[in-house]
């Protein structure tokens, strides 16, 4: 927002700013003492809107409290000489504090107590002294440091400070108590509330003070009073922070001044005053959330004081005043809306700055009528000098009433002296500022076209002030788009280079001649001044000459050529020669200017109706890669041979980009022979890549990886460059592709075989000559069968011919596949091979991982081992070796392992596996590497609980017709005998002797044998008998018994032929 | 007393600004078409507004022709006011009173109701006109004729 220009009219600072309670701080030594210094920045500075409505001022001996004036008993005889004193606001705000508080040093516990008190008592008495005759209140506010408890908790304390109070005559809620060590502020926005109570009291006594003049006061002599001593119960009100008395009191001196009898004599006083009352009015309608009220104050006020014109010799005076009014409410209005007002379309402060605007032009209407004869100011004693003690009064006739005589000659003079600074007032810049302010607003307040009128009103006012530029004017007028008659384009023309030959241009044909004389004047002591050089800047304007710019291609490389195509076209007919033009394109860098030639000249010539094509070439920027060029404006200096020239510039996106519509540019015509002017597209922007690197990779590995090794890559980067390269650089970094999402995590980059580095890896490679190579070994561990993708950046500098120490930067991928180098599967079975789905405790059986090879390359397995979970044991006493160690398997092989184990009890869960199957390998061409090592979770297999053992001995391979025993051994397991009866299954192959139906008891942790002998019949693969065994009476193994004597009798025995000799 | 009458197309070019007046100057004539211009600010902002509040409720429902084609007062100045008018093909009238004259100053809000509805009567009849093009500018001296006496006679 512009700030309010200023003159005559304008509010006194007492008026516009918000009245704050005014409190006195004595005794305090800001510059020496540090505590006091802390002291009073917390009461005055930085302070914040939520604190109270006061203003602290620092007393110091020397400060002098205003005289009081001996009060009046009887108004009978008095006739006032004026509304409001000018200087009683001031001494309200400034020099009559409402509270006096005294700052003292002193603890309670004080060794010179007594000397102190006698002191402080002293100060508040010189105090009372100063203040004489004022009601101004005493406090006494003592500094300690904090440590002892406050009076009421401390029985010497609340002695002294009793003392203290009546020493010094003050009560004792006048006595305060400031500990400076911990939490200041906090008590000093105590402090300050119980200040800011003690002066609203204060206030509050002041107003019942005036209120008893009224009785005294009688209407015929006295009206000025009535406004008078209501507007100071405003006042007052106002410091007293009761916004809404304030208000009342206000209106009632608004009213009062109503009332007052106008003349030509007082006019000035009494709107001035109205003024002031009216903005105190609207600023507390507005404070108090009453906008409505506010505008309708307003309204009604210029309403009331529209007619009361004055004299009309200083009608302008009228016109300045109202304009004052509207422009001191937008003010208020605006400051509303930024307290957070809403404003709307039909009602916001742009209206009041317009009215502001319009009444300002009024007013200078008023000055051309009345001012005319006002050429001198009137000497030799100035009529406007003089002190004036009431506001709106007039310097040349001060406090006197409308009934004295005056004196006319004075009078005459005044006037003419007030006519003449008028004439030469600048009404101009006062319009445009309140245009400037109403635009603002009419801007935000979404009325496009409200706005639009008001720019032109201001174009116009800026055109009166005759504020423009001849230069810029004539290059504009110039333009195909502005229509004058062609002759005067001749003019013009001629004119422009006639200042461009330091000569006089020709006048202007329609003005007056007394105005050319004067022109002529202006001409002949500027045309060969500074500054000679004249820059026009084309961003608003069009004119003769129209340019688009294009670079050629949207990038270029860094060692390319960047070239921009510039086309011109002159639209006025006529030839331009010894045009120097320059391009300003400007990137991250830098801004430079590039000069345009054609043909190899810097002048160029230009045509009118053709278009020309100039070319402009540069070398980009090494800083500059990987950002845009942009072109920023084409400079064209006219009479560059002269000593005058003039630089037009053309300005990027706005002129360049012509508002004609694509589907209209059918409609143009233009002649075949131009560049088709209106078909070029301006391109404006390009930007600047890396230049193409000319490297070459080889990369060596014996892909697929397999899952788990550290896998190595060669790879071999080749100078294809035609000159050698340094300061080679390659970072090697994993790449994430949709089937390997964060390759980080499981995968590891190294330079070193079985060792993790952090990624990226960096290599330093350093120089490679032309046409040499250099080579880098990785490795790459992989836990995913994906692929992973390694990017390998290699960056370095290159001197060239053209650039030295040129970065290139080429980013160069691989893919390596990872597959699992095998899989492995499991299957249990029972000792004599047979599959099982389940196993006994402490029964054993052999767990057979078979392992499946899928790696395309011949591995050798270096160990395998069995790592079993906690319910599980090895049955042999130590832990076996494994059987397929040292093996060399090659693709689809199977290799199988065997490892017989058993239950140790049954866990309350089932396992979710027997164990960990690792397996130590590695490839069988790296003989010398490292092994990795595998791991595989082998699946469960569910372990039962049987209340007896059983172990069979039986021969595999017998003789037919030869007895062989067949024993059985019946183990107890559980705590309790089992009763087992037991039957044998007989088969026509054997022969068999012992009890074939009978019951057993097993006792409890101790065996019973059962002892058959068997005798072959046959040959060949046989079934033997068979036990079977049942509980008797218990049910709950039934099942279990039955399955274990199933499982561990033999299904077979071999029976040889008997060999005859 | 209407000063001023404008007939402004729906994208807002003017078909017909007829003022009447005791000064007929081309000053005169230039805030006048000024007025009418800047009435368009508030005219594009009711009807904006109107159009959020009819659709936003329920937006299914087509658009109710029960909206009344009459705006109101538009805004004020110190000597004018003026008056807004829209048909349902987004014609807009703008009607200006001057406050300063007696009969202008008391006006009812009923009266420039109607004078605005004759004129859209008029208007009517006007573009019924074989020969009129619609969104040409309007050029009938029957129709001008008219609109003077509209605004001489009824407001």
């Amino acid at each position: 927002m512009a700030s309010q220009p200023s003159d005559y009219t304008d509010f006194p600072p007492e008026i516009i700013l918000k009245p704050l309670a005014l409190i006195g701080l004595s005794g305090l030594d800001a510059v020496n003492n540090a505590i006091h210094k802390e002291i009073w920045d917390a009461f005055a500075n930085n302070r914040r809107p939520d604190r109270a409505s006061v203003r602290f001022k620092l007393l110091n001996n020397t400060f002098e409290f205003p005289v009081v004036k001996p009060k009046r008993n009887s108004y009978e005889w008095y006739i006032p000489k004026g509304i409001l004193k000018k200087n009683w606001i001031q001494k309200r705000i400034s020099y009559i504090p409402a509270v006096v508080v005294l700052f003292y040093d002193m603890e309670w516990n004080d060794p010179q107590w007594n000397e102190k008190i006698i002191e402080c008592a002293s100060k508040v008495q010189s105090i009372r002294a100063a203040v004489e005759g004022h009601a101004t209140r005493v406090a006494v506010a003592v500094i300690q440091s904090g440590q002892s408890p406050p009076p009421s908790e401390y029985m010497l304390g609340a002695e002294r400070a009793q003392a203290l109070c009546s020493a010094c005559e003050i009560q004792s809620k006048s006595l305060f108590v400031l500990p400076h060590s911990d939490h200041l502020m906090g008590y000093i926005i105590r402090l300050e509330n119980a200040f800011y109570d003690i002066a609203q009291n204060y206030y509050h006594h002041e107003t019942k003070n005036i209120k008893q003049h009224k009785d005294h006061l009688n209407k015929t002599t006295h009206q000025y009073l009535f406004v008078r001593h209501q507007f100071k119960l405003g006042f007052y009100n106002e410091l007293k922070q009761d916004l809404s008395t304030a208000h009342k009191h206000y209106m009632h001196a608004y009213n009062n001044l109503l009332e007052t009898k106008v003349v030509d004599t007082n006019i000035n006083e009494v709107r001035t005053v109205a003024g002031y009352l009216n903005y105190k009015l609207c600023k507390l309608l507005f404070a108090l959330n009453l906008p409505r009220d506010a505008i309708a104050q307003l309204k009604s006020h210029i309403e009331r004081y529209r007619n009361r014109i004055g004299s009309t010799e200083l009608l302008f005076e009228h016109y300045a005043w109202v304009s004052r009014q509207y422009s001191a409410f937008g003010e208020l209005f605006d400051e509303a809306i930024k307290a957070g007002l809403p404003g709307i379309q039909s009602q916001h402060p742009g209206f009041y700055y317009q009215y502001a605007a319009q009444f300002t032009v009024k007013r200078r209407q008023a000055m051309r009528s009345v001012c005319t004869e006002a050429t001198k100011y009137p000497s030799p004693s100035d009529p406007l000098e003089g002190l004036i003690e009431f506001y709106g009064q007039r310097p040349w006739r001060p406090g006197r009433i409308s009934a004295d005589p005056h004196d006319p000659q004075r009078e005459q003079a005044a006037i003419l002296a007030l006519q003449y600074n008028e004439r030469v007032f600048n009404h101009s810049m006062m319009i445009i500022s309140y245009l400037g302010c109403a635009i603002s607003h009419f801007k935000t307040f979404h009325s496009p076209r409200m706005r639009k009128q008001l720019v032109v009103e201001m174009a116009n006012e800026y055109y009166y002030s005759a504020d423009y530029d001849y230069i810029q004017l004539s290059i504009e007028a110039l333009s195909k788009y502005i229509q004058v008659p062609n002759n005067d384009k001749d003019r013009i023309f001629k004119n422009i280079i006639l200042v461009l030959n330091l000569n006089i241009p020709g006048p202007e044909p329609d003005i007056p001649a007394h105005s050319q004389n004067k022109a002529l004047e202006a001409w002949q002591s500027a045309i060969d001044k500074e500054p000679l050089v004249i820059t026009v800047d084309m961003v608003n304007i069009s004119s003769f000459l129209e340019v688009k710019p294009r670079f050629k291609q949207q990038h270029y490389r860094m060692d390319e050529t960047v070239e921009v195509e510039i086309y011109v076209k002159l639209t006025y007919v006529t030839v331009l020669e010894a045009v120097i033009a320059f391009l300003t394109v400007s990137s991250a860098s830098e801004t430079i200017d590039i000069p345009i030639s054609h043909d190899g000249k810097n002048l160029l010539t230009l045509e009118s109706g053709k278009v020309k094509r100039f070319l402009c070439q540069f070398k980009p920027n090494p800083h500059d890669r990987g950002s845009d060029l942009c072109i920023k404006n084409i400079s064209f200096i006219l009479g560059s041979d002269k000593k005058r020239k003039i630089i037009m510039k053309v300005e990027e996106n706005k002129t360049f980009e012509r508002t004609i519509h694509p589907e209209l540019l059918q409609f143009i015509h233009s002649p075949k022979m131009d560049y088709e002017f209106d078909s070029i597209v301006p391109l404006t922007v390009t930007s600047i890549t890396s230049r193409e690197c000319r490297l070459s990779i080889n990369i060596q590995n014996a892909s697929p990886a397999l899952q788990g090794e550290w896998f190595p890559t060669n790879f071999t980067i080749t100078n294809n460059e035609n000159h050698s390269v340094y300061n080679m650089k390659i970072t090697l970094s994993l790449l994430s592709s949709p089937d390997n999402p964060n390759p980080e995590s499981v995968t590891e980059l190294s330079l070193k075989e079985g060792e993790s580095q952090t990624q990226p890896v960096n290599v330093t490679v350093g120089t490679i000559n032309k046409s040499s190579e250099s080579s880098v070994l990785f490795y790459l561990k992989t836990n995913r069968t994906a692929t992973a993708t390694v990017q390998m950046k290699v960056s370095y500098f290159i001197d060239l011919p053209e650039i030295s120490k040129l970065e290139c930067v080429k980013d160069f991928t691989t893919q390596i596949t990872v597959i699992k180098p095998f899989e492995v599967s499991t299957s249990f079975v029972a000792t004599n091979f047979q599959p099982i789905t389940k196993c006994f405790v402490d029964n054993p059986f052999i767990v057979m991982p078979q392992i499946k090879i899928l790696s395309p390359w011949d591995l050798s397995i270096v160990d395998t081992e069995l790592e079993m979970v906690d319910c599980f044991v090895y049955s042999d006493s130590e832990k076996p070796q494994s059987c397929i160690k040292g093996l060399e398997v090659a693709e689809k092989n199977i290799a199988s392992d065997a490892i017989c184990i058993q239950a140790k009890y049954k866990p309350k869960d089932i396992p979710t596996r027997v164990g960990l199957y690792n397996i130590k390998w590695k490839r069988k061409s790296n003989a010398d590497g490292q092994f990795i090592m595998s791991s595989t979770a082998l699946s469960a297999l569910p372990i039962d609980i049987c209340p007896i053992g059983l172990e069979v001995n039986y021969p595999e391979v017998v003789e037919v017709q030869t007895s062989v025993p067949l024993k059985c051994i019946l183990i107890g397991k559980s705590h309790k005998p089992i009763r087992l009866s037991i039957t044998v299954e007989g088969t026509d192959f054997y022969m068999f002797s012992g009890y074939k139906k009978f019951s057993v008891t097993v006792p409890p942790n101790d065996r019973v044998e059962l002892c058959y002998n068997i005798h072959p019949l046959l040959t060949g693969n046989t079934t033997p008998p068979r036990l079977k065994a049942t509980i008797i009476g218990d049910n709950l193994y039934q099942e279990v018994i039955k399955e274990l004597f199933e499982n561990i009798f033999p299904q077979n025995i071999f029976v040889l032929p008997k060999y005859n000799k | 007393m209407a000063v001023c009458v404008a007939v402004i197309g729906k994208d807002n070019s003017p078909l017909y600004i007829g003022g009447i007046g005791s000064d007929t100057g081309s000053d005169s004539e230039l805030s006048r078409q000024w007025l009418v211009h800047t009435a368009l600010d508030a005219l594009e902002e009711r009807l904006s507004s109107a159009n959020s509040n009819n659709t936003a409720p329920n937006a299914t429902t087509p658009r109710p022709d029960l909206r009344d084609l009459y705006l109101g007062l538009l805004y004020s100045t110190d000597m004018h006011k003026i008056y807004g008018f829209v048909t349902n093909t987004r014609i807009k009238f703008v009607l200006v009173t001057s406050s300063t004259s007696p009969s202008g100053s008391n006006i009812r809000d009923a009266e420039v109701r109607t004078a605005l509805r004759r004129l859209h009567a008029l208007y009517a009849d006007a573009i019924c006109n074989p020969f009129h093009l619609p969104g040409e500018q309007i050029i009938s001296q029957k129709f001008d004729k008219q609109v003077k006496n509209l605004m001489l006679n009824n407001v």
